[in-house]
């Protein structure tokens, strides 16, 4: 019964307040840093900066794989476990056949989703690659050095959604299963709220951080 | 007269001059870079200071470009972000001292050239070198830079030029050139270019300054150079002391608007480009309306215009170092290539993207800074590795600030590259020059 009243709490009161957490502490760090403005720059830019801008938001991190062979014997765990896991991870948030009537409750109906076979393969490269990652920033000196406990707390947290959801769906039986499903729940609510006040908001500042690299570029007339 | 200070005392005033230079230095494009480091350190593997350590079989994290920006980091956060503010009321804020001040000008002034490759790398697109900067200006501030660069910066104030060249001295040295290279060079006359050469040129590769002015002959244009604005480069950047470098372009647009000039031909210099081309239009917004070309780009632009010729290959296999400020940061990049490979028989790049060409070692003023020589001889390293790649010794160059840290760097290490200036190149080749 306890299962049963956990559950509803979660997926009721507690989903909807870090959701509307996530979105007010999202919306203010991005308008905080928008707001402290810009000086105007009058040097004459030497090719398109907006639409370097532009380019740069939708091509940056591809073309930083432009220094793959220089940076992949020293960092390959993160080129290919970065990949991997962002590919893994944002998959499954919007596209694992578990979420869909979740879109659907917010969005109104439901988005298509992945087949439960792409979906267990993604779980589990974004798992494996996001072990990796961690072993590998416990390890690497530059890591460590740049390494707070954010990124640790961050880890274990996305972690723990990750496991206990491959859990819920693939080995949690019987009487478990709810169990699994409660803690799946509770720590994507925690990771939720967590997020405005870390540095996995860092896909919010992406567009900032890129739009005006490339129009530096844009104004430099370089290519990236 | 304008003078930048330099303090050995380094107390409490100076660690709060510090922080509010920082803090005064955020605006939007700052903070987003300052927050949307993932720290994955990627940088690192981009830096040549690193990579250079690396060479040498040892790792030292804390050139990672992201880490020197971290003091800076924790300064935005506490005066910007609302759980900073909560720390830094309960006490558990940023404490600086003279410790963390020294480490700053190790990790702002010996260890970074701002060559920007960082930024390249970054996923995120962080401009490192912006960061760098205001760090940089922050410990000029407070009297923090290296002697060696303050005591040149303070030269340049004095005298007109870092290296000492004041009027007479640029006279002689311009006599000297004409006479030895038997070549013309009109002196502050009304004309349509101004040609603005370094006193690294000057002083030290004095046939660039005729090469230049061979050019110059050959394309056909009205030109002159100018008593007042003798000198191209611009301390104020290395130092990141906006009046410093306000203060040596305010000579240069003076020579400029004297003599009734349009544009102005930036020497083979990066920062001096950088100042004149990206820098002066923002300190002068309603005075500058000057266009700036580098001499690279001036030779590329007359090719194209069919106003020089280039007659004959005069070497055999070259190679080339892109001046970081002129090229990844400055745009002029398929310029010199273009040149190369009309000047020898085999030009071999020594990189697959010219953006991802590494730095001599000594830019951003290091060459100048006697106790970064270790940094920048670790930097060389990976520079003589590129070099190596290509089995190339001639490396032709279009910065006069390269071209002698380079020498220097190889120098001590007893590498036989030969580095050429494009312009001394060109010169060569022109219809009628040497062979």
């Amino acid at each position: 019964m306890t299962d049963i009243l956990l559950y509803d709490l979660i997926r009721g009161h507690l989903l909807k307040l870090s959701v509307y957490a996530f979105f007010i502490g999202i919306a203010y760090r991005f308008f905080r840093v928008l707001f402290l403005g810009l000086p105007p720059d009058y040097a004459p830019p030497k090719g398109k900066p907006i639409l370097k801008a532009i380019e740069k938001v939708l091509l940056k991190p591809s073309q930083a794989w432009r220094f793959f062979l220089e940076v992949f014997a020293h960092r390959g765990i993160q080129y290919v476990g970065g990949f991997l896991f962002h590919l893994g991870f944002l998959g499954l948030t919007f596209f694992v056949p578990q979420h869909a009537f979740l879109w659907g409750d917010i969005l109104g109906f439901e988005p298509p989703y992945l087949p439960q076979v792409v979906a267990d393969i993604l779980a589990y490269s974004a798992l494996g690659s996001l072990f990796a990652l961690t072993v590998h920033r416990i390890f690497n000196p530059v890591l460590r050095l740049l390494t707070g406990k954010d990124e640790y707390l961050a880890n274990f947290l996305i972690g723990l959604v990750l496991f206990s959801g491959l859990l819920a769906t693939r080995w949690a039986g019987g009487a478990y299963y709810l169990w699994m499903l409660n803690v799946h729940m509770l720590s994507a609510c925690v990771l939720i709220l967590y997020i405005p006040f870390s540095r996995l908001s860092h896909f919010v500042y992406y567009f900032m951080s890129v739009f005006f690299y490339g129009r530096n570029v844009g104004k430099r007339g370089v290519s990236f | 007269m304008m003078k930048v200070e330099k303090t050995e005392e380094i107390g409490e005033r100076e660690a709060r001059l510090f922080y509010e230079f920082c803090v005064a230095s955020i605006n939007a494009e700052v903070a987003a870079y300052l927050e949307s480091c993932v720290r994955c350190g990627l940088c690192a593997e981009a830096c040549l200071f690193y990579m250079g350590e690396n060479i040498s079989g040892k790792i030292d994290p804390t050139l990672t470009p992201a880490y020197k920006a971290d003091l800076l980091r924790e300064i935005y956060k506490e005066n910007f972000t609302l759980w900073g503010r909560i720390k830094k009321t309960l006490g558990m804020g940023v404490k600086i001292d003279e410790k963390e001040l020294k480490e700053q000008v190790k990790l702002a002034f010996y260890t970074c050239t701002m060559c920007d490759r960082c930024t390249k790398v970054c996923p995120m697109g962080i401009d490192t070198p912006r960061l760098v900067g205001i760090v940089r200006g922050a410990l000029t501030s407070v009297g923090m830079a290296p002697k060696d660069l303050v005591d040149a910066t303070n030269t340049a104030l004095e005298k007109g030029s870092p290296l000492g060249v004041d009027v007479t001295t640029f006279l002689q040295r311009i006599e000297f050139i004409s006479e030895e290279w038997e070549v013309e060079i009109p002196v502050d006359q009304k004309a349509e270019w101004l040609y603005i050469p370094s006193s690294i040129e000057l002083m030290k590769f004095p046939s660039s300054v005729a090469a230049a002015a061979k050019v110059f002959h050959h394309a056909g244009i009205n030109w002159t150079v100018s008593t007042v604005a003798h000198e191209a480069t611009n301390f104020g950047l290395f130092l990141q002391d906006r009046e410093v470098s306000k203060e040596l372009l305010r000579r240069v647009l003076r020579g400029a608007k004297e003599l009734e000039v349009k544009t102005i031909i930036a020497p083979e210099c990066g920062h001096a480009y950088q100042s004149m081309r990206f820098v002066a239009p923002n300190l002068f917004p309603s005075e500058w309306d000057l266009k700036v070309l580098n001499i690279v780009e001036f030779i590329y632009l007359m090719l194209e215009e069919g106003r020089l010729h280039i007659k004959k290959k005069v070497v055999d296999r070259i190679t080339l170092h892109d001046s970081c400020q002129i090229g990844r940061r400055g745009g002029v990049l398929k310029e010199p290539r273009y040149i190369l490979k009309l000047l020898a028989e085999n030009f071999v790049d020594s990189v697959d993207m010219p953006e991802k060409n590494i730095c001599c070692g000594g830019g951003g003023g290091v060459v100048v800074v006697r106790d970064a020589d270790y940094h920048r001889q670790k930097a060389f390293l990976t520079k003589a590795e590129l070099f190596d790649k290509t089995g190339v010794k001639n490396v032709a160059c279009y910065c006069a600030n390269c071209m002698l840290a380079l020498n220097k760097s190889a120098q001590e290490f007893n590498r036989d590259y030969k580095f050429i200036s494009i312009v001394e190149l060109v010169a060569d080749a022109l219809e009628g020059g040497e062979s």
